[in-house]
């Protein structure tokens, strides 16, 4: 049969980008690489406040460096980013603790569905025009009003403590596990030295998918 | 005789670890890309300032994932990266000031010397935890980048100099208005466009902008241009 597929856990916010560009990366490769995609929704906002850092955003020059290589790295990794003028007001103001609690329901009812749902929360968080940027819509609070039970709740704050307790002081991170290591890398640009980790082949960001395991 | 090679400009400080990865894969690919790279010793504390960022060792979880991503990319780059035994007293405490000056008068002196001496002085901090803040450490590594110590000497004389004050203090401030919050930052001077990037980790995205090939960091030789 092979050797047992390795545990990669990615924990991610919908809204960081860098945590989409890590997901976009790590979805490819789940069906070319020998590893074990498990997909983590955690809270952003609870991983700074653990570990003292801040958003890069709140630092002017990081924010206009953010802004265009959000953009280059979009179009190099083939993920539609397009950030709005406003956007930094807006996600600092509304934040994503629905979504990422909605995630966390959905990981715990539907797993089966959780990378679609979160693909299309990062497509309108960051696909869409200035107008439409945010997290709100009436869909999302209606089914927020149903899975805003402790237990939901919970797991997400159980989730994003996990990620701490790796050392996380942003997102995203992936958790490698791997035979006799366990390395947490951050950013979405550590995957070419994971590839190094694991042993496998790095065929840029966007790998013909012919190499897929069948 | 083909096109005119691109201009990328890397701006580093030798206490900067990341600036180190960033400067060998880019002295790797100045033989392979149709690149014309152009070293820019700065300072880093000075762009801290400038921008309000502050180091990230300062910040804990930062600190301590740094030692373990330092020490992974430098096995993988093939950097013999090796952390100083008291790293916070390198980074926070000793800094590279006068380092920094002496790889500015060595650039406007002897450029043609500055790659080989900025690698002895990143050899001594950050492989081999020697000191580079005396003027004793900072000789020996030009010596063992085949300067003679006449040569060394006489530049160590000059780092205090305005001229070589000014032209480290503009080099930075050329970075500050590339919009660096650190380093290492290359800044890529295509056709239509001026693009800056920050770390060592986005040279696969640099390869894509420049329309060349990324091959790791660790390309092989024989893609060298004659």
């Amino acid at each position: 049969m092979g050797p047992v597929p390795r545990t990669l856990e990615l924990f991610y916010d919908v809204l960081s980008p860098y945590s989409w560009l890590g997901f976009e990366v790590l979805c490819r490769y789940k069906n070319i690489w020998n590893i074990s995609l498990q997909l983590r929704p955690s809270f952003i906002a609870g991983i700074m406040k653990d570990s003292g850092n801040q958003p890069p955003a709140l630092l002017p020059r990081k924010a206009q460096y953010l802004r265009n290589d959000v953009r280059l790295l979009g179009q190099y990794v083939q993920v539609p980013m397009h950030l709005p003028k406003d956007f930094f007001s807006v996600i600092l103001e509304k934040g994503s603790l629905s979504a990422m609690r909605f995630l966390t329901a959905v990981s715990m009812e539907h797993p089966e569905m959780l990378e679609k749902v979160s693909r299309e929360l990062w497509m309108r968080v960051w696909s869409r025009a200035a107008e439409k940027a945010g997290m709100s819509s009436e869909q999302a609070r209606g089914l927020l009003e149903k899975i805003s039970t402790p237990k939901v709740k919970n797991k997400l704050k159980e989730t994003t403590e996990a990620a701490c307790k790796y050392g996380a002081f942003g997102l995203p991170i992936t958790v490698a596990h791997l035979d006799n290591q366990t390395h947490m890398l951050f950013g979405s640009d550590r995957m070419e030295l994971l590839a190094h980790l694991l042993g496998e082949k790095w065929m840029g960001p966007v790998p013909p998918a012919i190499n897929a395991r069948l």
